[in-house]
């Protein structure tokens, strides 16, 4: 008798595209607020992006499920660490926590494709980009997300990062001015928008500078 | 892997201001083995219409044999030229000919029609016809292509400014996409001449 295949799957994608540039003094995350599963949308109002920490910022797109539990672990952990060494995590910490908790669950992932944006200890920005296992990467700007096939082309021309083997070590971070890079992330949702068709209704972008953390919001293409 | 993603190929169409730009990569893989990196995957049919054939390569070459020999016939006993939208036609019968054991190619048709307008258009690997007024994009880097192209086009570009749009797009989403690369392949044709230019990217 043939072998029977389960036709039950744990899994489901919510659709969505995350985006984080990073600059000498600020970082910027952006993520669409559409949730769909399948053909359809289940909502236009939802939030990608999570605060981990003061100056730490994680955008996820893939299944919202598994992100939300992720959101939550890496919360619970980071309060254990502010009772433990009395100040709050930071980015590059988060980075490694991050990629440690995917990869506790090698055999049975978080279906969550992040972006992690923020500002190392010495106020400049940083971006480091994961796959759904925690293989990561500091770099000066990533896409995840199913918009990120047609998003990072544009942005690899647009911002050109060196290459990790280059020697002597050059600064992953981009050269743009906050407004520039902004502008810049706007131009890529609504580029996003026009042929994925799970990125629109909204953006949320969360702007980490030294004056703290704000948020933006524009509106994107509904259909 | 798909059978559409046997060889590897990035092909964009692009239209300008009484002008298209054609353009291809050059790779020919098996899989992830490249054997060919001067794969010409752009074709003439005659000075005013170029054909791009993406997708498994023995059928694109196949392909472009029957489709030359069909027009080869037109031009005998119609005594001209085919025009781009007749010839889209004829690949899209073609196509459609094989509907239950198809060739697998996506066909990227660019050509000058009637009072020098360009007419670009793709298709599906059974015949279904895309006409864009825009670009038109195929192969193994489609989606990053989309994304590159979407940004940067703008309308009634000069021939210069289009070749110099149509090969930033195509190296950015090439640079993305393992299957596709080791440079460009180029034709800019406006209603005086055809300019053919090999580009050099990231050769990996």
């Amino acid at each position: 008798m043939p072998k029977e295949q389960a036709n039950w799957s744990p899994y489901d994608n919510n659709g969505g595209s995350c985006v984080a540039v990073a600059g000498a003094d600020y970082c910027v995350i952006a993520a669409d607020t559409r949730m769909s599963t399948g053909y359809n949308i289940l909502t236009r109002d939802y939030s990608k992006i999570c605060k981990l920490a003061d100056k730490c910022v994680m955008a996820s797109s893939g299944f919202q499920a598994d992100v939300k539990a992720l959101q939550k672990h890496l919360a619970a952990r980071h309060l254990i660490y502010q009772h433990q060494h009395n100040k709050q995590m930071s980015c590059p910490a988060m980075a490694q926590l991050l990629s440690n908790t995917l990869y506790y669950k090698r055999f049975f992932p978080y279906y969550s494709f992040n972006v992690l944006g923020g500002l190392d200890n010495e106020g400049k920005g940083c971006v480091f980009t994961y796959d759904a296992v925690g293989s990561y990467e500091k770099v000066g700007y990533s896409s995840q997300g199913s918009g990120s096939t047609l998003i990072m082309p544009f942005l690899d021309n647009q911002l050109k990062s060196p290459s990790p083997l280059l020697l002597p070590a050059q600064d992953a971070v981009t050269p743009l001015a906050e407004a520039e890079a902004i502008d810049l992330v706007k131009t890529v949702f609504a580029l996003a928008s026009e042929r994925d068709i799970y990125t629109g209704d909204k953006l949320e972008i969360v702007v980490i500078n030294a004056d703290g953390i704000r948020r933006e919001y524009m509106d994107l293409r509904k259909d | 892997m798909s059978i559409f993603e046997y060889n590897g190929s990035a092909l964009v169409a692009m239209v300008g201001k009484n002008c298209f730009v054609i353009a291809s990569d050059r790779r020919l893989g098996v899989q992830l083995q490249t054997i060919a990196t001067d794969f010409q995957r752009i074709s003439k049919i005659h000075d005013r219409l170029f054909l791009g054939l993406s997708g498994l390569a023995t059928d694109a070459q196949t392909l472009y044999q029957r489709l030359v020999f069909r027009h080869k016939l037109y031009q005998l006993r119609e005594e001209r030229d085919m025009k781009p939208e007749t010839f889209a036609n004829l690949v899209s019968a073609i196509l459609y000919e094989k509907r239950f054991g198809p060739y697998f190619c996506q066909p990227v048709i660019a050509g000058l029609g009637d009072e020098d307008k360009p007419f670009i258009c793709t298709m599906d690997s059974i015949g279904a016809k895309e006409l864009a007024k825009d670009f038109v994009v195929a192969g193994t880097a489609s989606e990053s292509l989309y994304g590159a192209c979407e940004s940067m086009f703008k309308e009634n570009m000069e021939p210069e400014e289009l070749f110099e749009t149509v090969s930033q797009a195509l190296l950015a989403s090439v640079d993305g996409d393992c299957l596709s690369g080791w440079g460009g392949h180029v034709y800019v044709v406006t209603p005086t001449e055809v300019k053919e230019r090999i580009l050099k990217g990231r050769m990996d």
